[in-house]
């Protein structure tokens, strides 16, 4: 039995490595380090303040809805109130229907300036720019986002294009997209509808 | 925009093609045969812009071999006609393709929620046929038990009606014209009236279409709709702005079919689906532009195409987003 890191008695003496080889990959790694291939990028959307989140010049980025003037600036209320960090039932705000993960209010609102958001780092964001907040937990959606695979586009194709933020399809509260009623189901056409009279459209054929 | 030299580009081409024809025939039958019916129509004394019968349009050639001249008229005979029918200005529109456009369209069907917004922009947009009813969009409602092995159209259910879409325990697949690359209905037609345009839009000449319906036969999509009788479009909801190979009103007896809005694709916009769906699991780019919302969703997440087996090669990708 071999104690460990022990070499085999009749084992060919190990060659080292000559030390160019390490010296060639840094040499070799350096410029890619300098191009920023490998460095870490700057200003990326993660870090706050970042760069604009539209996705290109020609973006419009449609403001996100209005907040209920009722409960909008909280400091009307809050003011001068120091906020209690327990997890507890509201007697105020009942038709918020709280259905965000684990989160509880003072994860997102701001303890101190109640008009206020804060990321995770205490640092404040506006109402209007929640999706810095966002971003934070849904950092995977931002590439989909901004290559328009994630949300809705409207405009141009080739041109102009308005972009929506994530609170104007998601409530933060219940992001989960709401069911809608549909609209009316096609008539059926007249082989399976005796109502619809022999004018209607035929699809008995079209097999899928 | 481009849209001038998009037209110039089909003029172009429309002026080669009337060349090569004037070459092959000097005094071709059709053309005989025009120059005599509207001159027996002048003899007995027919206005030439008569609605029930119009000798013009009787004697109109292909769209793709028609002279500028000759679109030029055609396009003024379709505007007046329209306008009178519908009691407000309406445009016909000509524009061609571009030279770097290649169109495709995504549908991420793990956000579509089966609402049938779509269903009816399109119908708004298109003119379909309010009575009887044509739908170029059908949405299809599966049971995720069954989806989730294989999609089998055969369980597809286009009638679902429930208060609430998404209903509990079903998944959406909205169907419509795949703009095949290798379209089965273009083969099918025996007049030509049917044919893929250089951007991939696969359009029909409704003047020249003779309604045998082979095409809805051939489209394994069930993708083409047949007028049965005179469509009917309320005037105050007819949309005044067409394209003629596009959503301009159809006579009876004529197939139709999504033209991805091509009168309004060919000018740079969204499609009228695209902007209808709440959920924005509507895509629609071109295919030749590496930057386009398209490309970015077959490079980066799961797509199928539909019946991809029968090598049809639909422009249109499903996807998971």
């Amino acid at each position: 039995m071999l104690a460990r890191g022990s070499k085999p008695r009749n084992a060919p003496p190990r060659r080292r490595r000559p030390r160019w080889i390490a010296v060639g990959i840094v040499l070799l790694a350096t410029p890619l380090l300098g191009s920023g291939k490998w460095a870490r990028p700057e200003n990326d959307d993660l870090h706050y303040p970042s760069r604009p989140l539209g996705p290109d010049a020609e973006a419009t980025l449609l403001p996100p809805p209005p907040i209920d003037d009722e409960y909008f600036p909280c400091g009307d209320c809050h003011e001068g109130e120091p906020a209690d960090p327990e997890r507890r039932e509201l007697d105020e705000h009942d038709y918020i229907e709280l259905k965000h993960g684990d989160l509880w209010c003072l994860d997102c609102h701001d303890t101190m300036e109640r008009d206020l958001l804060h990321l995770s780092d205490a640092s404040p964001v506006k109402m209007e720019e929640s999706w810095r907040l966002c971003t934070r937990c849904h950092a995977k959606k931002i590439p989909d986002w901004r290559a328009g695979v994630h949300g809705k586009r409207t405009g141009n194709w080739r041109g102009a294009k308005e972009y929506r933020t994530c609170v104007v399809c998601h409530d933060p509260h219940s992001p989960l997209f709401k069911p809608l009623q549909p609209k009316p189901p096609p008539i059926p056409a007249a082989p399976f509808n005796p109502s619809a009279g022999a004018a209607s459209e035929e699809v008995s054929h079209e097999g899928l | 925009m481009k849209g001038s030299e998009q037209k110039k580009n089909t003029e172009v081409t429309q002026t080669k093609k009337q060349a090569k024809m004037q070459d092959s025939r000097s005094v071709s039958r059709r053309n005989f045969m025009k120059a005599a019916g509207v001159g027996a129509g002048a003899l007995i004394g027919l206005p030439r812009d008569a609605d029930a019968f119009d000798l013009e349009e009787y004697f109109q050639d292909h769209f793709t071999e028609l002279s500028p001249e000759e679109i030029e008229r055609t396009i003024e005979r379709l505007e007046r006609k329209y306008s009178k029918k519908y009691g407000k200005a309406v445009t016909v529109d000509t524009t061609g393709p571009n030279d770097d456009v290649l169109f495709g369209y995504g549908l991420d069907i793990s956000r579509c929620i089966g609402c049938r917004r779509c269903v009816y922009g399109c119908v708004e947009e298109n003119n379909q046929s309010r009575d009887p009813q044509i739908h170029w969009i059908r949405v299809l409602e599966f049971d995720n038990d069954e989806v989730i092995r294989n999609i089998n159209f055969d369980e597809g259910d286009p009638f679902y009606d429930h208060e609430e879409a998404p209903a509990p325990g079903k998944s959406y697949l909205p169907i419509a014209c795949q703009q095949c690359e290798n379209p089965e209905c273009v083969k099918a037609c025996p007049t030509t009236a049917t044919w893929q345009e250089p951007d991939g839009i696969v359009v029909i000449d409704y003047d020249w279409c003779i309604g045998c319906r082979y095409c809805i036969a051939a489209c394994p999509y069930g993708a083409r709709h047949f007028n049965w009788t005179e469509p009917e479009i309320p005037a105050d909801e007819m949309n005044p702005n067409t394209h003629y190979l596009g959503n301009r009103p159809r006579p009876h007896g004529v197939v139709e079919k999504c033209t991805w809005c091509i009168q309004r694709t060919r000018h740079g916009r969204y499609p009228a689906c695209v902007e209808a769906c709440p959920v924005g699991a509507r895509k629609f780019g071109n295919l030749l532009d590496p930057d386009s919302e398209i490309r970015y969703l077959m490079e980066h997440k799961r797509t199928f195409v539909l019946k991809a087996e029968i090598d049809t090669k639909p422009k249109f990708f499903y996807f998971y987003g």
